[in-house]
């Protein structure tokens, strides 16, 4: 019923890395909701700051990653908060996002906010388990 | 059968957001298994009183209330599945972490923090989503 | 331990003026059903007359936006009743009282849990609107 999901790399355990106190994952009731994901490499942590586009395809390699790792695919995104570091990114945003969501894309609602370290996206999703 | 839907009780006048916040959202609403906690500013529980401090205090107070709600909907922090907190300001996002550590028990939720304009001068707002 | 896996498919509204993932070619779905939750992404103030932005006050802006999401539920089975979390962002923290009125005539009962922000909004809306509902 309530199952946390480790980080299936060391490099996507932000609690170790960064002390951000969370899990990177939680599944209950045929859902899986993720930690905000930043760009950061999957084995060592590190921050990856770049473009948004690059950052972004960090985060999607990501998330792939812990939603496979937990049984869950890309493929079954319910619902994406994108956040980005300004709101004149937008098309860049879609432009990288629409690569990853290809096979019938989740509901997504855009949130122009303050990120973390001074990244320009982060990606809060919610997935069919 | 449709999933059951329903609006949880508050526990104390404080919490209750028919009388403090006029009617337009319920703290706790319980939709098939889970429960989804309204976005919460620090308020004192048994006024409802705004109470405005550092982003520490807000947030200690936020989880404060958010534990009180849980519970009085029988559930618990240990069944939050998801925190989602919006900070005035996100360089102090470090002095909210460290509450957190203070509050959840092991292993802690899901959570996803960013930085946004606030209503009514608050520094920190906090939504969850649990396990009812 | 057996995984639920909750069936998933998209929702579109009976009106197709409404669908702005569509009319505009964006990367996402109106709503996503998943088991019998619902969730939409965000909803502006889209004429649903003309499929314009409707960039009127305030008042207007939120009346048309959850009459735009009262038609997405109904298209999907669902309704305003069934909402169990709503998202309210503003462009202009002030609105807040203004928002509040209109509102409040949209959930007079039993309103869903909210949160309710201010963040820069793209197009010039004055606000997008979020939700999480389960079907009738």
């Amino acid at each position: 019923m309530y199952e946390v999901i480790t980080a299936p790399l060391p490099g996507l355990d932000l609690r170790r890395h960064y002390g951000h106190y969370q899990s990177p994952a939680i599944r209950a009731g045929g859902l899986i909701f993720c930690s905000g994901m930043i760009a950061v490499d999957p084995q060592t942590g590190e921050r990856q700051h770049g473009t948004l586009s690059s950052e972004a395809q960090v985060i999607f390699g990501n998330l792939k990653l812990l939603l496979e790792s937990a049984g869950s695919s890309l493929d079954r995104l319910v619902q994406v908060h994108a956040l980005i570091h300004d709101s004149v990114e937008y098309d860049v945003l879609n432009r990288v996002y629409r690569q990853y969501v290809a096979n019938g894309p989740p509901a997504r609602t855009v949130w122009a906010v303050q990120i973390e370290a001074g990244f320009k996206v982060q990606l809060d999703v919610v997935a069919a388990a | 059968m449709s999933l059951q839907r329903q609006v949880m009780a508050s526990p104390l006048p404080g919490l209750d957001a028919r009388r403090g916040f006029g009617g337009q959202m319920s703290m706790v609403v319980r939709g098939g298994e889970f429960l989804f906690v309204g976005g919460l500013t620090a308020v004192d529980p048994d006024s409802g009183e705004r109470i405005r401090g550092t982003t520490m205090s807000e947030t200690r107070r936020i989880l404060a209330n958010i534990k009180l709600l849980l519970e009085a909907a029988g559930s618990s922090l240990n069944r939050v599945v998801k925190v989602n907190v919006l900070l005035q300001n996100m360089l102090e996002a470090p002095e909210m972490n460290e509450a957190f550590a203070g509050f959840f028990p092991e292993p802690p939720p899901a959570r996803t923090v960013c930085g946004a304009c606030l209503p009514h001068g608050a520094r920190v707002m906090i939504e969850c989503t649990a396990l009812a | 331990m057996m995984t639920e896996k909750l069936a998933r498919s998209a929702i579109q509204p009976k009106n197709p003026l409404l669908n702005v993932s569509r009319s505009a070619n964006l990367p996402h779905v109106p709503g996503i059903r998943v088991g019998d939750y619902l969730f939409l992404s965000g909803m502006g103030p889209i004429d649903p007359r003309t499929g314009g932005r409707n960039h009127g006050p305030i008042a207007e802006q939120i009346r048309t936006t959850l009459n735009n999401i009262k038609h997405l539920l109904e298209s999907a089975g669902s309704s305003l009743e069934r909402i169990v979390r709503v998202h309210v962002v503003l462009a202009d923290i002030s609105h807040v009282e203004e928002m509040d009125r209109v509102y409040r005539e949209f959930f007079p009962v039993d309103p869903p849990a909210r949160t309710a922000w201010s963040m820069p909004l793209r197009f010039g809306n004055g606000c997008e609107i979020e939700c999480v509902a389960l079907v009738d």
